[in-house]
């Protein structure tokens, strides 16, 4: 009772203390905010205007744009039945109270006019709180088969203004397509746009073709094929889908190609006997040089973005883990030390990261780290993950994942480098071997 | 064929029946209970009371294991005789340590002495009352050694109990008795004149101590200068510290009806502008309210207002950058739009820090609503804020 007592005091003594004001403040009030909230960002995207021949395009168009921003995850579209005043006309005042009212963060307003088979867009980003354009309207045309490309164009641009980094929307992805039976699985290259949409075959299922990889600037492919009999590394140009087979690679097998930054050469693995190490080739010359030499199983190269050093996959250390080393050679740095096993590496265009495959405890996770092997992240699981590959802006990455069983299949799915936002991506067919072009 | 085995099983579940219910095996607790207990302690027992006692000390030896369950059993013995017998077994147990000092010969007659005085007092009431033997048992023992000091302790520990409260009482009965709650109500209405409250700021540091190591190096200088200049800095001083309650209110009244001290009234409001330490000649709006410092709860509920609309894409680069921000105020609570401006920014490129300042500019205007809820009696404390916008915390990298 007597301890209870003091207690009671000591406590009603300190009421006043705890209830005083704080300090007096010199100057302004300073407030620390360390805490923020995790959500889409609202935004409303009447229907673009039809200026005149666009019809439903116009629709289309804005949908697209829809589509896109909010596959990201990180906007959330406003209901059209909320929106308390209408956009009739893309040059009419904006009512940024209306807009305040819905609780809009941005509005995006645009119009859609066809003429002599050209449809051109033309759009304005609000903030609406506070109550400015953000940035400059902008008009984009293209032919009326193009009309997709212009939606991701408008909505590339939202993207990049509002986030402040570059979009993704207008890019492609070529990808190994898979159909038939497991046992007997016909394969062949295509390429689609980043949503899935407009797929094209580059070649017959006649052979099997493994890894397609874009050049920088997304006019060649190259990838590996057993056109020949043995696995050999192929180019192809995706203007004219011609390939043709780059000659005097070393060893018997090659494989695992990967442009260089300025697409003037090229990363790639060849297996002489029970050896597999990395070679460079001059595209244009064709002379090869090793880059790696040992007696450990060395592949996987991929280039850092300014081309000064390469990330590969060894089991030099007894185990399959990462290496970074020198793009010309020389003794490399180990950069995972996690259990299970590593590799694909593939490096971020924004340099920052890795992402890479690992496969433990009997499950496949697509990772990502920082270039020193810090902050390793996980940001998926499942029983088959695997062929990593950056969106052109280093925010997304898409991958390849594999069902099991006999009658699994493999499709690919895209997720966000905060590990958020895991969606499929729509294919005809199974698909596999995803590689990101650049923002065209 | 099978007769033989019939009559094999017949005879064997008879011989079972009769070795399970036949009573083949009979009990005989009897001899279990004898052979031991009265051979081992009767040995002992007999030596020490065949001297004191008559021939029946065999039958007191049979009694020992009662008393081993004393306090059912005793009530049985139906002499008292017995029962100081089995007593002192207990008791030389617990005597045999003086035992070893004396030789074996002479321990006859010592621990009987021995015996006699130590528990002397026990057997001497047992004689004398035959039905408090149960209850005696347990007193006897506490009594002498326990007893007669814990009841003295309890005293002193409820002694002690007033000491203690007597020793808080004095602050809650002196004051609140007769004045506390009357200068605690000038106290609130005090809260929206100027002078006032500058006055209650400054009492509230006064506790923390502060105010304390800045009289005491004030002392020594003042020595020598005050006397030239000497009311007006010590009524401040003073009026802060010990006249906060009752002076406040008799002060503006005769100041007012002296004209001649004007200037003394003047220098006391910029002595009181300088001790709030909020710059003085420089601050004082005569209409803004400046009023006591926000408190912490005032501050977090606006910081709580502003974080709850401030989003963090974690995945982008501006995630990596932290952004101040500054502001003017309406008295309203809203912001000033075309105020707001980045004061600094780390840990980004210049778009990052665009993008991120513009995210901490729409989380400000977004959440405000018709005004953020700050006290407007305080005006003066919050009508220029900063924001440090730190994502540091949120981010994934």
């Amino acid at each position: 009772m007597r301890r209870l007592l003091l207690t009671l005091l000591g406590l009603a003594a300190l009421l006043p203390v705890l209830a005083a004001p704080v300090a007096a403040q010199d100057g302004p009030l300073r407030i620390d905010i360390t805490e923020g909230v995790i959500e889409p960002v609202p935004i409303a995207l009447p229907a673009f205007v039809d200026e005149g021949g666009a019809g439903e395009l116009a629709q289309r168009i804005t949908q697209v744009v829809a589509d896109d921003l909010t596959g990201t995850g990180l906007f959330r579209r406003i209901p059209r039945e909320a929106f308390i005043s209408s956009v009739t006309s893309f040059a009419s005042p904006v009512q940024y109270a209306d807009w305040r009212a819905i609780n809009a963060q941005a509005l995006i307003t645009g119009a859609v006019s066809v003429s002599g088979g050209r449809v051109s867009v033309k759009f304005r980003l609000y903030d609406v709180f506070a109550g400015t354009e953000l940035g400059e309207g902008m008009q984009f045309a293209a032919g009326e088969d193009g009309w997709r490309r212009l939606a991701h164009k408008v909505a590339d641009q939202v993207y990049s203004r509002i986030t402040g980094e570059g979009g993704y929307f207008d890019s492609r992805v070529v990808f190994v397509s898979e159909s038939g039976p497991k046992d007997a699985r016909a394969k062949r290259l295509a390429i689609m746009d980043y949503d899935g949409a407009n797929v094209q075959y580059l070649t017959d299922s006649g052979s099997i073709v493994l890894a397609p990889r874009f050049s920088p600037d997304g006019g060649r492919v190259i990838y590996t094929s057993y056109a020949t009999g043995s696995p050999r590394i192929h180019v192809l140009n995706v203007g004219d889908v011609q390939s043709r087979v780059l000659p005097a690679q070393s060893g018997d097998m090659s494989f695992a190609p990967r442009f260089t930054p300025n697409g003037q050469g090229l990363l790639y693995s060849a297996t002489s006997g029970s050896n597999t190490d990395i070679y460079r080739m001059d595209i244009s010359s064709g002379q090869t040089s090793a880059i790696t030499s040992g007696p450990a199983i060395e592949t996987a190269p991929s280039y850092s973005p300014d081309g000064s050093r390469i990330v590969f996959e060894s089991d030099r250390s007894g185990s399959q883990q990462l290496y970074i080393m020198s793009a010309g050679g020389g003794e490399p740095t180990r950069i995972s030390f996690g259990p299970g096993r590593y590799g694909t590496p593939v490096w971020s265009p924004r340099g920052d990261l890795i992402a890479f495959t690992k496969q433990n405890a009997g499950r496949f996770h697509i990772g990502v780290m920082r270039t020193d092997g810090s902050e390793e992240r996980l940001l998926t699981a499942s029983f088959l993950d695997e062929s990593p590959t950056w969106a052109p802006n280093g925010r997304v990455i898409m991958f390849a994942r594999e069902t099991q069983g006999a009658q699994g299949s493999s499709s690919l799915y895209t997720v966000d480098v905060s590990g958020r936002n895991l969606k499929p991506v729509p294919t005809p067919d199974g698909a596999s071997d995803p590689s990101w072009g650049p923002l065209q | 064929m099978h007769t033989g085995h019939y009559i094999s099983g017949a005879g064997h579940l008879a011989l079972i029946g009769w070795v399970l219910f036949g009573g083949v095996f009979s009990s005989e607790p009897d001899p279990v209970e004898v052979r031991e207990v009265s051979i081992l302690s009767e040995e002992e027992f007999a030596a020490l009371t065949e001297r004191s006692q008559p021939p029946e000390s065999t039958q007191d030896i049979d009694a020992p294991p009662v008393p081993e369950a004393e306090p059912e059993p005793s009530p049985e013995p139906p002499a008292p005789e017995p029962e100081p017998a089995p007593e002192p077994p207990p008791q030389p147990e617990a005597v045999t340590p003086p035992e070893p000092e004396t030789a074996p010969e002479p321990v006859a007659p010592e621990p009987q002495a021995d015996a006699q005085d130590d528990v002397a007092a026990p057997p001497q009431p047992d004689p004398e009352i035959d039905a408090p033997e149960v209850s005696e048992r347990p007193v006897p023992r506490p009594v002498p050694r326990v007893a007669p000091e814990p009841l003295p302790e309890p005293e002193p520990e409820a002694e002690v109990a007033p000491d203690v409260a007597e020793a808080i009482e004095p602050e809650p009965s002196d004051t609140p008795a007769d004045e506390p709650q009357e200068p605690q109500e000038a106290q609130a209405p005090e809260a929206a004149a100027s002078e006032i409250v500058t006055e209650a700021e400054e009492p509230s540091r006064a506790p923390d101590a502060s105010v304390r190591p800045r009289v005491r190096p004030a002392r020594p200088t003042p020595v020598a200068e005050p006397d030239p200049e000497p009311e007006p800095e010590p009524d401040t001083q003073t009026a802060a510290a010990p006249e906060p309650e009752s002076e406040p209110a008799p002060e503006p009244e005769p100041e007012p009806q002296q004209t001649p001290p004007e200037d003394l009234g003047s220098g006391i409001e910029d002595a009181l502008a300088e001790a709030l330490g909020g710059g003085g000649t420089t601050d004082p709006q005569p209409d803004v309210p400046v009023g006591p410092p926000m408190t912490s709860g005032e501050r977090d509920a606006f910081r709580v207002a502003v974080q709850s609309c401030w989003v963090v894409d974690v995945g982008s680069q501006a995630a990596n950058v932290t952004v101040t921000i500054g502001m003017d105020m309406q008295q309203s609570g809203q912001v000033v739009t075309d105020s707001i401006e980045r004061l600094s920014a780390s840990g980004g490129d210049a778009r990052a820090i665009e993008t991120a300042f513009q995210a901490a500019r729409r989380a400000i205007l977004r959440c405000q609503g018709d005004g953020y809820d700050l006290p407007s009696e305080k005006y003066g404390q919050w009508d220029r804020i900063e924001i440090t916008f730190d994502p540091s915390g949120m981010r994934v990298r």
